[in-house]
Parts: structure tokens; C-alpha cells; sequence
């Protein structure tokens, strides 16, 4: 019988990996970028709300106006669904480990007597705390901007409910975008392709083909935010096809799952050549 | 003398002229962009439109049961337009490790070691991803204007006669544009993944800030905000197209000009042979 | 022998085994059926540029798996066996770093992932860089530091977590000779207190210095594992060359082609190079000449071939 040396377990390397790795990526120049991207639909949420004071509301093809809570049921949908939520996931998700290889600094922790894997998982919790950290404190400064006083205490629990969307939507994409981060060479520009290219696409398509997108699960869970005055609306076209709320919860998970299994099993296979 | 002297000998050939390092640097990145076959594969799927439209030429100079697919300045003007998401990723992979790359490995010691200026360093780079621009944007649209002048005698080219150098105008401020900008944000950073991320967030959310401002107010103003929107306002005024929505042409192009000069200001900052950490 | 961690180890198991170890990267054989037993102690892992040293290194720390063949270190798996590297220290050779942390929390963030308390890795960190030299730039960027500092600060990630096997890659690269004394000094000292430490290096003389046990590779392929002296006695068909110097070289010339089995002599100022396949039967020869005096005053005896860079000029370029 092989006799061998105990290393830490699963679940505690886990943590202190996430300990030091959301000290260091929380005030990094990465965090700071990404926290001013996140101030975008701030901005936009306060001109439309000057817009609005000077009685010149936004207006969509066709005769509604978004003011209140419809133009935040937008922005959640628009600016941070769709957005905001896979760009981040793209931008972070890909670099788990790519990061720590392209510094070449992963000797480091791959000599450490923690398994492979919780590497990866300590540093996707990270992922996902420094992202909620920056993009919900973001969507509440939205939704202040937008929603009169009046109409938050009505509109306070959608906004949690969107709060947990976000985080849905972000640990989705973390993940995804994570096992192609482990997996594929440059996959920034394979996360941009996907996100901006393959996404749209198969929205748009009838058919089943939509659901190898995770905006599809993720869309299925704000229909709240689809303006429905105009059939023609291209968001309304886009959403016309849902899933169930807790049908579309139950993929998201399974793709969450799936795909941080498959990148732990990759990132403990793998061998790592690094530049000298 | 019948033994020769196997000791180190000067060099004692043709030395060029010097300010030709530039093109030592450009020469050397864009051969070693070509060698990599994913980059290929890029720039040969950019070239589909090219086809689509080619097609489109063929079949409204041949048949005219699709006469009414005839291009006119506005296909060509929308073909660029097109053309610009390639023009993003093809920025974004050839361009993010193009100073980048350089500081992980410190190789600006070496270059800057050499006889070769930090200008020359910077314009070799920047003819790289330059080049590689007008690959997927003024070769295939001048191909395409190459292609509907020989189906169709030169009636076109002398109705548009503009056509020609506004393709090549636009197609060069578009590149520069772009690349300017990609590159500066390289000589930010050691990492290209980062300045990847970079590149992308302030290309995407400026335009969609742009965008989302712009629908708000009614106002093409804040084109100002995106270098895309700038791009797309300098363009139609270029093709001679107007368009309801472009923003102010002036605004514009003063917007276009202070990403050029920023970015090389900040070329002119960063591109140096050391760093000082502070401790 | 028992190691903390609960596995039994005799003092004649090797540190690292390698069996018939294999490693290529598509078209390219990084190491060559390599099978090697590195016995307890200090090792030198010598070899040129692209002789496979890192490759070993890496598949010796489980970094890198074999395409054929095993490697077991400390009588364990190297694969897939996270808990070894309680055991084992590594030094990589790259130069890379957390750069905004300084010594000091770089140090103690990654022998926490050791299972330390807070406490316990502050005070293992704090042994660990005064055990480098680095107690008084700890507080500093290691964006900052020189590149001795660099190296001394990686030497003491490695050594933090008091590893019973060290495994360190080009650990003298970078360094002043100050700093190359004090770590060559360490190493001695970790090897006298009962661990092992596998080092790779170019200097050779400085391998020389703290060891005499070397594996060398070239081509990755193993050419000699042991001694240095009794791989070199082993060379017999390379002759030794000896120096003497003497008062009278020419008496001890015609001696020597006289009485000795001389390959080639050359006359060297007040000196006499010699060639033979016997050198120790020469140095008994050389003594008594001396004790009798009758071949004039000697006074020098040396061979230039008797060290480590004559074994690796000789097997390398063989």
C-alpha cells in the first residue's frame, strides 16, 4: 500500500486560498477598472433622471416612456444582464488561472499541499465576492437614481430579487467563462466572441438552439424588466421565448456545477510549461 | 595569406541609414502575427463579408432581377462599418501583447539598448497592428470597389469619384484610432491579458454609454464619449452620407484628435527602458 | 528515520527515485528513459543549457507528469499527492512574484497554505527570512527589491515550512558573493541538520564546494550519478594531467619518462604537465621522490582534472 503524506482538505485549502486571493484582487488596478465601468449605468441613470426632471423623458419605438421603475427594469435588463454581468464574467472569470500563469507565479500554489482544484474554486469565490462587491452597490446607485422616493418602498423587493439575479448571472458566467479560461489560449477574445457574437445569435434564432446561452436562463428570470407596449420591440422579440424562473435557476446551477467540475478536473490534469 | 585569422571581425558591409529600425520592429511582429495560424484564421473570417458582398456585386451586375442589390456609396460605407468588429477583435488579439509582451519579458531594455530611438520602437509597433487593420478594412473594401469597377466598366468610380480616397481616408483614421489607443494602454501594462480587459471595457462601455446617453437626450453629442460613434460620425461625413442621428462632425473629429494625442502623450510617458518602483 | 508526517523512511531510501522516466512535449523528448536514485545529502543536478535539469525539477516537485516511467520522492508519489509538499521545499528558477506584496506577507501567505496557524506562519516566516538575510528590507514591495533579494526571498518560501527535502533551481543565479557564501553556507548547514537538498546550478565550483555528489545530465539523458572522484577514476580512458613544480624540472623530467607510465609531459616555466593513466600510482611516486630528494626540490602537486569542471567538460562533450 502507497503511503501518503496528508495534505490540507478540499474545503480548507479552499478558503485560504480565497483569503489571500480576495485581499489581492479587491484592491488591485483590475477591481478599480471595473468599479469605474460599473459607474457607467450610474451615469446613465442620473442623466435619464435629469433628462426626466426637465420633462424631456426617454421614450421607446413606439409610445411608452421609461421613467421609474420600467427604465430600471431596463437597466437591469440592458446594462447589467446583458452587459455588465458577462463582460465582468469574460474579463475575471477567464484570468482564474490564466492570471497566475501568464505572471507565472502558479509554482507557487501548484507546490503547495493543497489539491489543484481548490485553487481554482478559492480563487472563483474570490471572483465572486469582489464583482458582487463592485456591480450590486452599482445597481442600488441605480436604482436610487431612477426610482422615486414614492415608489421604493413597493419596488424594494424587485430590487432584491434583482440582486440575486446579478449574482446568478455573475457565479454563472464566472464559471463558464472560468473552464474557458483553463481550457483555451486567448480566451479574452473567445469570451467577447461568445458573449457578443454567439449569444445575440441565438437568442435571435427560433428553436432550441437558444439554449446553449446562459443569457437565455438569465433573461428568463427578469421578464419584469421587458417593456411590453411594442411587439416590435426588438427586446420583447428577443425574450418572447422564457424559461420558468425556477426551471431557469435549476440550468444556471447545473451549468455553474458542470462547468467549475469540468475546469478542476482540467486545472488537475494539466501539465503547466512556463516561460523561463 | 594561406591561414586565416578566426578571431572576431567588424562588420564591414552595407549599414542602412539610421531611422530604419521602425521597419526592422514592423517587419518582425507582422511576420511573427502571421505565423500564428489561429491569428490567420481571424483575419481569413473577416474577409467573409467581402464574399457576401462580392456575391451581392456579381448578382446585381449579372441578373437584373436583383438589380435593386446595385451598391452604391452607402454599401461601401456600411461594408466598413462592418468591418469594425473584426476590426475590435483583431485589435485586441494582435495588438494587447504588442508593448506588453515586451515589459514581461524587459526586452524594452534590449530594443532601447540598440541605435533605435523610443519613436522608431513606437512607430514599428504601431505599423504592425496598422497594417494588420487595413488587412480586414481598406483591402477588402478597395478589392470590393476593384471588383464592381470590373463588372461594371468605370461609370461607378467616375459617379463616385470620392469613393476611392475615402475609402483609404477612413480606412487609415479608423486604424490609427484604434491602434493608437491599443497601444498605449500595452505600454500601461506587462500583462496582455489585462490590457486586453482594458481595451475591451473602455471600447464596450463607451459606446454603450454613448448609446444609452444618446437615446436618452435625442442628442447625437455625446458621440464624444466613443471613439466608435466619433469614428462613425467621421466616417458618413468622409463618404458624404447623411445621416439623421451622427453627432456633430466638429465634436467629432476634436474627439477622435485627443485619443490620438492622449495616447501618444502617454507612449511618449511610458515607453522607457526602466521602471522606478517605489518601495 | 521517521519523517513527521508518519511515513517510515530508512536512511538508505533514496530522496528522489526515478524510474525509467520518460517526458516530451509533442516532438521534442525533454528527458530520455531517466532513471536515477538520489541518495540522502546534498546532490548536484548539473548538466548545460537544455539538458532536461528543469524538466527532472519539475517532475520531481509533480509539476509536470511523466510520459512514461515514475517518480517517487520521499517514498511517495510525486503526482497527484498534494501532502507532499509539506515535505518538500521548491526554489523555481523564474522570476516572478506577487510584486505588490512585501517579503514578509508573501512568505506568510504561502506557508499558510500549509495548514499554519496566523500565528504559526508568522513566526515560521519571520525564522525563514532571517535565515535569508532579509529581516530588514521583510517590509518592503518585492517590486522594490534587488535580484539577490529576489532570490533569497523565493529560497525562503521554500524553506519556511522546514521541508526534509529542499529541491532548489539555480538557487545561486542572481546572487552577490556575499549572498552566494551565506546560502552555499545554509545549504551545509540544512544538510548537517539531517535534510536533503537537490540543487541545480552552473557554477560548478560552488557545487564543488558544498557537495561532491552530483548527477549530471546532458541531452536528457542521466550520464553519471555519484562522486565526483569516483566517476572520475572511472574515466579511465581519459588521462589525468598532474602539475608539479619543481626546482630542477629537468632532472624530474627524465625521471619521470624513466620510471613512470607517462602519456605526455610538457615543460611548463619551473613546471612539468604531465599525462598518465595512473595517477594515483603517480602521487605515491611524487611523494617518495620528495621524501628522498633525489629529483631536486618539489614544490607543487595538483590536477587540474580532479574537480568537477574537468568531469563535466569530459562527459559532456564525450
Amino acid at each position: 500500500m502507497i503511503r501518503r503524506s496528508r495534505g490540507l482538505g478540499f474545503a480548507e485549502s479552499t478558503l485560504r486560498v480565497f483569503g489571500f486571493s480576495v485581499g489581492s484582487l479587491l484592491w488591485s488596478k483590475r477591481m478599480l477598472f471595473l468599479a469605474l465601468l460599473s459607474a457607467v449605468p450610474v451615469v446613465i441613470a442620473l442623466v435619464a433622471r435629469v433628462a426626466e426632471a426637465r420633462g424631456t423623458p426617454l421614450h421607446l419605438a413606439g409610445s411608452e416612456t421609461l421613467v421609474g421603475t420600467g427604465l430600471f427594469g431596463t437597466m437591469v435588463w440592458a446594462a447589467y444582464v446583458r452587459f455588465i454581468v458577462p463582460v465582468f464574467g469574460v474579463f475575471l472569470g477567464t484570468g482564474l488561472i490564466a492570471d497566475e500563469v501568464e505572471d507565472r507565479t502558479i509554482v507557487y500554489l501548484f507546490t503547495r499541499p493543497i489539491p489543484r482544484g481548490s485553487v481554482l474554486i478559492g480563487k472563483y469565490l474570490a471572483y465572486l465576492v469582489c464583482t458582487t462587491s463592485v456591480v450590486l452597490p452599482s445597481l442600488m446607485l441605480t436604482y436610487f437614481a431612477i426610482v422615486p422616493v414614492s415608489a421604493v418602498a413597493a419596488s424594494f423587493p424587485q430590487l432584491m430579487l434583482d440582486f440575486g439575479i446579478v449574482v446568478i448571472g455573475l457565479a454563472t458566467y464566472g464559471a463558464l467563462f472560468g473552464l474557458v479560461g483553463v481550457v483555451v489560449r486567448r480566451s479574452i477574445v473567445a469570451g467577447l466572441v461568445f458573449v457578443f457574437g454567439w449569444e445575440p445569435i441565438v437568442l435571435l434564432l427560433p428553436g432550441y438552439l437558444k439554449r446553449a446561452s446562459v443569457a437565455f436562463y438569465v433573461q428568463s428570470l427578469v421578464p419584469h424588466a421587458v417593456p411590453r407596449s411594442d411587439a416590435t420591440f426588438l427586446p420583447q422579440l428577443v425574450v418572447r421565448e422564457i424559461m420558468a424562473p425556477a426551471s431557469a435557476v435549476l440550468w444556471l446551477c447545473v451549468v455553474l456545477a458542470v462547468c467549475l467540475a469540468l475546469a478542476v478536473r482540467t486545472v488537475g490534469r494539466r501539465d503547466y510549461v512556463l516561460d523561463q | 595569406m594561406p591561414i586565416y585569422e578566426q578571431t572576431y571581425r567588424r562588420y564591414g558591409g552595407l549599414r542602412l541609414p539610421p531611422c530604419r529600425g521602425w521597419w526592422v520592429i514592423a517587419r518582425t511582429g507582422l511576420a511573427s502575427a502571421l505565423l500564428d495560424r489561429r491569428f490567420v484564421g481571424l483575419l481569413l473570417l473577416a474577409w467573409a463579408p467581402f464574399l457576401v458582398r462580392a456575391v451581392q456585386i456579381y448578382a446585381s451586375a449579372n441578373f437584373q432581377q436583383v438589380g435593386f442589390l446595385a451598391p452604391t456609396v452607402e454599401t461601401f460605407r456600411t461594408f466598413i462599418a462592418q468591418q469594425s468588429t473584426f476590426m475590435f477583435f483583431v485589435t485586441v488579439y494582435a495588438g494587447a501583447g504588442l508593448i506588453a509582451d515586451d515589459r514581461h519579458a524587459n526586452a524594452l531594455q534590449l530594443y532601447l539598448s540598440k541605435p533605435v530611438t523610443r519613436s522608431e520602437y513606437v512607430v514599428g509597433k504601431s505599423v504592425i497592428l496598422v497594417v494588420l487593420l487595413l488587412a480586414v478594412t481598406w483591402l477588402p473594401a478597395m478589392a470590393l470597389l476593384l471588383w464592381q469597377v470590373t463588372l461594371t466598366g468605370d461609370a461607378f468610380l467616375l459617379t463616385n469619384s470620392h469613393l476611392g480616397p475615402a475609402i483609404m481616408v477612413f480606412s487609415v483614421i479608423e486604424a490609427l484610432v484604434a491602434a493608437l489607443p491599443m497601444l498605449a494602454l500595452s505600454s500601461l501594462s506587462s500583462s496582455r491579458r489585462f490590457v486586453s480587459v482594458l481595451y475591451a471595457g473602455v471600447v464596450l462601455f463607451s459606446g454603450g454609454l454613448a448609446t444609452a446617453l444618446g437615446a436618452e437626450t435625442g442628442r447625437g453629442w455625446w458621440s464624444w464619449l466613443s471613439p466608435e460613434h466619433a469614428l462613425a460620425a467621421v466616417g458618413d461625413a468622409i463618404f458624404r452620407i447623411q445621416t439623421p442621428s451622427s453627432a456633430p462632425i466638429a465634436l467629432a473629429a476634436v474627439a477622435l484628435a485627443a485619443i490620438v494625442l492622449v495616447s501618444l502623450v502617454v507612449l511618449r510617458r511610458t515607453v522607457c527602458a526602466v521602471d522606478v518602483v517605489s518601495s | 528515520m521517521c519523517c513527521r508526517c508518519g511515513v517510515v523512511v530508512s536512511d538508505a531510501t533514496p530522496v528522489i527515485s526515478a524510474d525509467h522516466v520518460s517526458k516530451w512535449y509533442g516532438q521534442v523528448s525533454a528527458l530520455n528513459d531517466v532513471s536515477a536514485r538520489v541518495p540522502p545529502g546534498i546532490t548536484g543536478l548539473l548538466g548545460p543549457s537544455g539538458a532536461g535539469k528543469s524538466t527532472f525539477m519539475k517532475l520531481m516537485t509533480g509539476q509536470l507528469r511523466p510520459s512514461t516511467g515514475a517518480v517517487r520522492v520521499l517514498g511517495e508519489p510525486a503526482n497527484d499527492n498534494p501532502g507532499i509538499y509539506n515535505r518538500i521545499g521548491f526554489c523555481p528558477e523564474q522570476d516572478a512574484f506577487y510584486e505588490t506584496m512585501t517579503g514578509f506577507e508573501w512568505v506568510s501567505t504561502l506557508v499558510g497554505l500549509h495548514g499554519l496557524t496566523p500565528t504559526a506562519a508568522r513566526e515560521a516566516t519571520e525564522r525563514a527570512i532571517e535565515a535569508v538575510g532579509l529581516t530588514d528590507v521583510a517590509g518592503r514591495k518585492i517590486g522594490a527589491y534587488s535580484r539577490g533579494m529576489r532570490q533569497r526571498v523565493k529560497l525562503a518560501q521554500a524553506i519556511a515550512h522546514n521541508p526534509e527535502l529542499l529541491i532548489l533551481d539555480e538557487p545561486l543565479a542572481g546572487m552577490d558573493p556575499i549572498g552566494r557564501r551565506t546560502t552555499m553556507e545554509m545549504v551545509r548547514e540544512w544538510a548537517r541538520a539531517g535534510h536533503s537538498v537537490v540543487l541545480s546550478s552552473h557554477m560548478l565550483h560552488e557545487v564543488e564546494a558544498m557537495t561532491g555528489n552530483i548527477l549530471l545530465m546532458n541531452q536528457g539523458r542521466i550520464l553519471a550519478d555519484g562522486d565526483v572522484r569516483q566517476i572520475r577514476s572511472l574515466i579511465d580512458t581519459h588521462p589525468h594531467r598532474v602539475f608539479i613544480k619543481a626546482r630542477d624540472p629537468g632532472a624530474l623530467a627524465r625521471r619521470l619518462l624513466l620510471d613512470r607510465d607517462v602519456i605526455s609531459l610538457r615543460f611548463d616555466g619551473d613546471a612539468v604537465t604531465i599525462e598518465t593513466a595512473r595517477p594515483d600510482e603517480l602521487y605515491d611516486w611524487v611523494t617518495e621522490r620528495a621524501a628522498e630528494g633525489d629529483c631536486g626540490e618539489i614544490e607543487e602537486l595538483s590536477s587540474p582534472d580532479d574537480n568537477l569542471q574537468a568531469v563535466f567538460n569530459y562527459l559532456v562533450k564525450a
